[in-house]
């Protein structure tokens, strides 16, 4: 269906690819082989795992769960002793005599929990595994992220992952990260499969992700797989929880800004379970009571889901989010924002070396703001982004060395750039702007194949098109003055459902991976993505406000090519250590910058303020992780460049990205002292962000006026960024008074923040002085240096579990 | 950013400031020499009193002791589509830069619908700008009415101006406010619209100024810690003027507000764009000659005053 809608060209090219990979995977065809398939859980509660090995010595070989926990591996007929291992958890090995084709589900138990849990960093942080093909990959689980100190005490995703290598942030308080030289809104942010187009709470200090109902996090930096696309830097995998099938259980936790409390449990033993997690702040409460003004800084969340097993074949599931930021001052003035999302999957066993997922799944992020002066002085603007996806995804398993990915995904957007009312005076005015509409589409194939025991390929392609649908109006703008504002020539208008521009590409992707020997490796990528909807943002860091906006007749889809290299090794046979260097360079046409003082905000002609050029982005990432014994963590460290080229900027000359730093180091050890105590630290050392500075002042009308004779960008950078933070775990007594173990589990968790209160700079800005100017004196200028938090931020928070 | 949306976000977070973590601290900061530029500072208008036209040199950015250096010398003429000619002189005894023309009686510079060139000559190089003179609504009154305090501002009284937008789209206005007959000088009081709304994308047309523009007469005083004081007391009068300005001005002075106006603290947040140089209408007629900053505008201007009495 989807198929027809490509080019014929492209649809027959496709079709020869699916079946160039099924003649080179053609080992499959000689002798008498059987599939061993089924889902492997936590025997506890019933959550499928991701990522565990099944493994087989005689056969020198072994395959992971999918993200839905499900496997299937193909072998020659014969004897032998499966291994099934997870972190974390105790191996289950099976032996088998294999005959006939068999479904094997495995329960594993997880190892003694009360402790081992908060060892930090069990799983392959860094992405330094020297086995596995992925390259440009952290994998972070929960409990890491759970160790690490966090701002107010708060557990929180987006922040753990300014701790990996390649990862930054323009400042504190900024919505979003940076991945090798990206924006933030080249990011795609998945939950649970629905993309996020704002994952910030409070302005950026804590993400959207409630940590209580997190699975499993993957970041992809790089060698990208083709059934991700969209967006040209990374892809945040978020995957959730499924819901205890065993047994309810209540987590929950008290902090200084908001109080959690998750609850999940069985809808039916063994065949259904819920999950509800929910957050609340309550700053603004307590701000109240302090100052006795009364405002509102408030969020709250509530993230949902549900599965239910059909047979053994079929299981579905539905999550929900929904989160909103209120940031106002009574009834007559206020500004909130939030997301809300739905995904709907359904897995199936189509054969048992078939497996398919179909999502159909809605997102959306809105902001309101509204002003009540009085009955006839009112302003109100909304405005949004829907996303209407569907996404049938196919899995074959043609051996253990061999699997085929291949899919499509249909994604409609709907994008309201600003809908305003206000009433002036007792007239009401409509200065709504015009909708927009489009549709994205692509299909992907892959294959991964382990062509010797040494040497292994994954391959794939991805060909999307996008077309900018009416109803609605092209406007054609001039060719001026580059980096001036674009004037309209003339506009069209086209109805619903015609196309008023379209684009397309092919999106090849490919990685490789050698095996020097068990310990070392080598990898290398290549992939292609293309980007149709861009998020304008001109600020130092991006904020709520912030709109996404379709590629259109004058916008151009952002393609970005990608090469990595790296070495992956570990250390010691027992894997006490893993290091790994890796290499980017990453080149990018129709990257998206601004005029000066462009308009991006409710301007029908936002076009006419946008300005492209090209992107260039490279670097060098080093990477070690202490992974056993007491001492457990990582140093990461970045050396990278990012730079734009754009006419009118900076004389159409390269200039460093808002989000360049040079040097990105990072620090985490985690220390168990005794069974009760566990005590983690953190560095972080950046480069501080570029910036502009004058050297000139104007005055104009008598008004100050800064102004740069060498017309540069970014050619200055803010001091340094550093920041140590320390935290201090104790868990609750596992014992009652008489000796008996308890049901619930408790720990308090200790933190400080910017231990030693550096004030790092988040910008630096110029101003006539603000005092009233009397004539024929000379005006007085000032410099500014803001940091977001100037101070050290200590914190307290109580967790529970029962 | 739309400064319609700046505007909503700076009034509440001015309001929040105070409980907010972040800290803003004046530095400094060593920028490195450059050189000067030429200025041409061209606001002229058809009201019947002296009309200047100051030519200066850009200074460095912290040089908070001179006054910028005037530039003498210099021939400085405005022509408009009818053919006339008004020559601005030269003050021969003080030569600080300023050029000025005198309008004879029933003479006006500045008459809707009229396109003005500026000429500048100076050290062999000519610079030139143009302008179309707009049209003004009048004023139709000036209130004032007493809001209790809310956050850190206190209660005061603020003024409005009544006056309705002039019927089609696209007028851009620059309102001016004197303070017991002194101009409100400073960037956050700078306040101009389009049509009856605040920027180029509103739908408010011919009809009465909207409230954050209207309200924004009210000066905006401080006292020595920076913290707001009642603006207007007993006695104030305050006298408003709108100024005809070209869509260009409209857009200049957004671009000086962008780089003026700034509130510091978490305001960054929202409003951290890059430093950036606001525009020009001059160009030199070499295009390969000296750069030149400055900006050309004639207004044709209506006005209206009120004193404030309480008792």
């Amino acid at each position: 269906m989807l198929i027809n809608k490509l080019r014929p060209h492209a649809a027959h090219c496709f079709i020869l690819f699916i079946l160039m990979v099924l003649t080179l995977s053609g080992g499959a065809f000689g002798q008498a082989r059987y599939t061993i398939s089924g889902t492997v859980k936590d025997s506890t509660n019933g959550e499928t795992l991701i990522g565990a090995s099944i493994l087989s010595k005689e056969a020198k070989t072994g395959t992971a769960t999918n993200s839905y926990g499900f496997y299937s591996i193909t072998l020659p007929v014969g004897q032998y002793r499966i291994e099934f291992t997870s972190v974390g958890y105790s191996t289950i090995v099976k032996n088998i005599d294999l005959k006939a084709n068999l479904q094997i589900d495995v329960d594993l138990p997880s190892k003694v929990q009360s402790l081992q849990e908060v060892k930090i960093v069990d799983k392959s942080v860094g992405g330094a595994n020297a086995r596995n093909i992925e390259m440009s990959v952290n994998r972070l689980d929960i409990k890491t992220i759970q160790k690490l100190p966090a701002l107010l005490g708060e557990v929180d995703i987006v922040k753990s992952l300014q701790f990996l290598p390649g990862v930054s942030q323009v400042g504190e308080g900024s919505s979003g990260f940076n991945v090798r030289g990206g924006s933030v809104g080249q990011n795609l942010v998945l939950l649970d499969e629905a993309p996020v187009y704002n994952s910030s709470h409070m302005l950026g200090f804590f993400s959207v992700f409630n940590p209580d109902a997190v699975k499993d996090v993957k970041l992809y930096k790089g060698a990208i797989p083709s059934q991700f696309g969209g967006r040209t830097s990374a892809v945040l995998d978020v995957r959730l929880k499924e819901g205890n099938m065993k047994k309810t259980e209540v987590e929950g936790g008290v902090g200084f800004i908001f109080s959690r409390l998750s609850v999940q449990g069985p809808l039916v033993k063994d065949k259904s379970s819920f999950l509800i997690a929910a957050r609340r702040s309550y700053i603004d409460a307590v701000a109240s009571a302090v100052t006795g003004d009364k405002f509102g800084l408030n969020f709250y969340d509530v993230t949902l889901k549900s599965n239910y097993i059909i047979n053994d074949k079929n299981r579905v599931y539905l999550s929900g989010f929904l989160g909103r930021d209120n940031f106002g001052l009574s009834d007559d003035a206020k500004f909130n924002w939030g997301n809300k999302s739905a995904t709907l999957r359904w897995n199936s066993l189509i054969t048992n070396k078939l497996f398919s997922n179909v999502s159909a799944i809605f997102s959306e992020y809105n902001y309101n703001l509204a002003f009540n002066q009085d009955a006839n002085n009112q302003y109100a603007w909304h405005s949004s982004i829907a996303n209407y996806v569907i996404k049938p995804d196919f899995s074959y398993f043609i051996s253990a060395r061999s699997e085929i990915k291949f899919g499509f995904e249909g994604s409609y957007y709907r994008f309201n750039p600003s809908n305003t009312k206000g009433i002036t005076n007792g007239e009401p005015v409509d200065n709504s702007l015009e909708r927009k509409y489009a549709l994205e589409m692509a299909a992907y194939a892959s294959h991964q194949w382990q062509v010797t025991p040494r040497l292994e390929i994954q391959y794939g392609f991805r060909f999307s098109r996008f077309n900018y649908l009416g109803p609605g109006t092209a406007a054609t703008y001039n060719d001026t003055i580059p980096g001036k504002r674009r004037t309209v020539v003339r506009e069209k208008h086209y109805e619903r459902g015609q196309t008023i521009a379209s684009y397309q590409n092919p999106e090849p992707r490919f990685s490789l991976k050698f095996g020097i020997d068990d310990q070392k490796s080598v990898k290398a990528s290549y992939s292609r993505t293309a980007q149709y909807v861009q998020f304008i943002s001109n600020t130092t860091a991006s904020n709520p406000l912030n709109v996404w906006t379709p590629s259109t007749n004058n916008l151009k889809p952002t393609v970005a090519d990608q090469y990595t290299l790296g070495y992956f090794m570990t250390i010691g046979t027992t894997g006490m250590y893993e290091a790994s260097v890796e290499t980017f360079y990453k080149k990018s046409v129709n990257e998206v910058d601004y005029i000066n003082g462009a308009e991006l905000l409710s301007n029908k002609y936002l076009e006419g303020d946008l300005l492209s050029g090209k992107g260039r982005a490279y670097g060098l990432e080093l990477y070690l992780q202490k992974k056993k014994g007491d001492l457990t963590g990582w140093v990461s460290y970045t050396l990278s460049r990012s730079e734009l080229k754009i006419e009118g900027i900076n004389k159409g000359n390269w200039y460093a990205a808002r989000f360049d730093q040079t040097h990105n180091l990072k620090v985490v050890g985690s220390y168990t002292i005794n069974p009760q105590w566990s005590a983690t630290a953190d560095f972080v050392y950046t480069t501080g962000t570029p910036t502009t500075y004058p050297n000139q002042r104007i005055v104009s009308q008598g008004y100050l006026i800064p102004y740069n004779s060498n017309e540069s960008r970014n050619d200055i950078r803010v001091s340094s960024y550093h920041r140590l933070d320390l935290s201090i775990r104790m868990e609750g007594n596992p014992l009652r008074r008489n000796g008996v173990p308890r049901k619930n589990r408790d720990y308090w968790v200790f933190s400080i923040y910017n231990v030693y209160g550096r004030k790092n700079t988040f910008s630096e800005y110029f101003l006539q002085s603000t005092q009233r100017v009397t004539a024929n004196t000379p005006l007085q200028a000032d410099a500014h240096r803001v940091a977001i938090i100037g101070t050290m931020v200590p914190s307290v928070s109580y967790n529970f579990k029962f | 950013m739309g400064i319609q949306l700046k505007f909503w976000t700076k009034f509440l977070l001015a309001l929040m400031m105070p409980v907010l973590l972040a800290c803003d601290d004046e530095v400094d900061i060593m920028l490195g020499s450059s050189t000067a530029v030429l200025n041409i500072d061209a606001w002229v208008n058809n009201k019947s009193e002296l009309q200047t036209i100051k030519l200066t040199l850009s200074q460095p950015y912290f040089e908070n002791d001179q006054l910028p250096p005037g530039v003498s010398g210099a021939r400085v003429r405005i022509s408009d589509d009818a053919g006339n000619w008004y020559d601005f002189t030269e003050n021969e005894r003080t030569r600080d830069g300023s050029y000025t023309w005198m309008p004879a009686t029933g003479e006006q510079l500045g008459i809707p619908g009229r396109t003005y060139q500026l000429i500048v000559d100076y050290q062999g190089e000519t610079f030139e700008a143009t302008c179309r003179a707009g049209r003004v609504p009048p004023i139709d009154s000036i209130t004032y009415k007493f809001e209790e305090g809310r956050g850190p501002i206190e209660d005061e009284y603020r003024a409005e101006f009544w006056g309705n937008d002039l019927v089609g789209k696209g007028d851009t206005y620059w309102i001016k406010t004197y303070k017991n007959g002194k101009f409100i000088n400073k960037a956050s009081e700078i306040n101009i619209a389009y049509d009856a709304g605040i920027s180029s994308g509103n739908g408010f047309d011919g009809v009465p100024f909207i409230s954050p523009v209207r309200g924004k007469i009210t000066p905006n005083e401080v006292d020595s810690d920076g913290q707001r004081e009642p603006s207007i007391i007993h006695r104030d009068s305050l006298y408003v003027e709108i100024h005809s300005i070209s869509l260009a001005a409209f857009n200049y002075l957004n671009e000086v507000i962008d780089q003026t106006d700034k509130i510091g603290g978490l305001s960054e947040l929202f409003t951290s764009t890059p430093m950036a140089n606001v525009s020009t209408n001059l160009a030199n007629q070499n295009p390969k000659g000296s750069s030149v900053v400055g900006f050309f505008n004639v207004a044709v201007v209506s006005g209206k005053g009120k004193r404030l009495f309480l008792f």
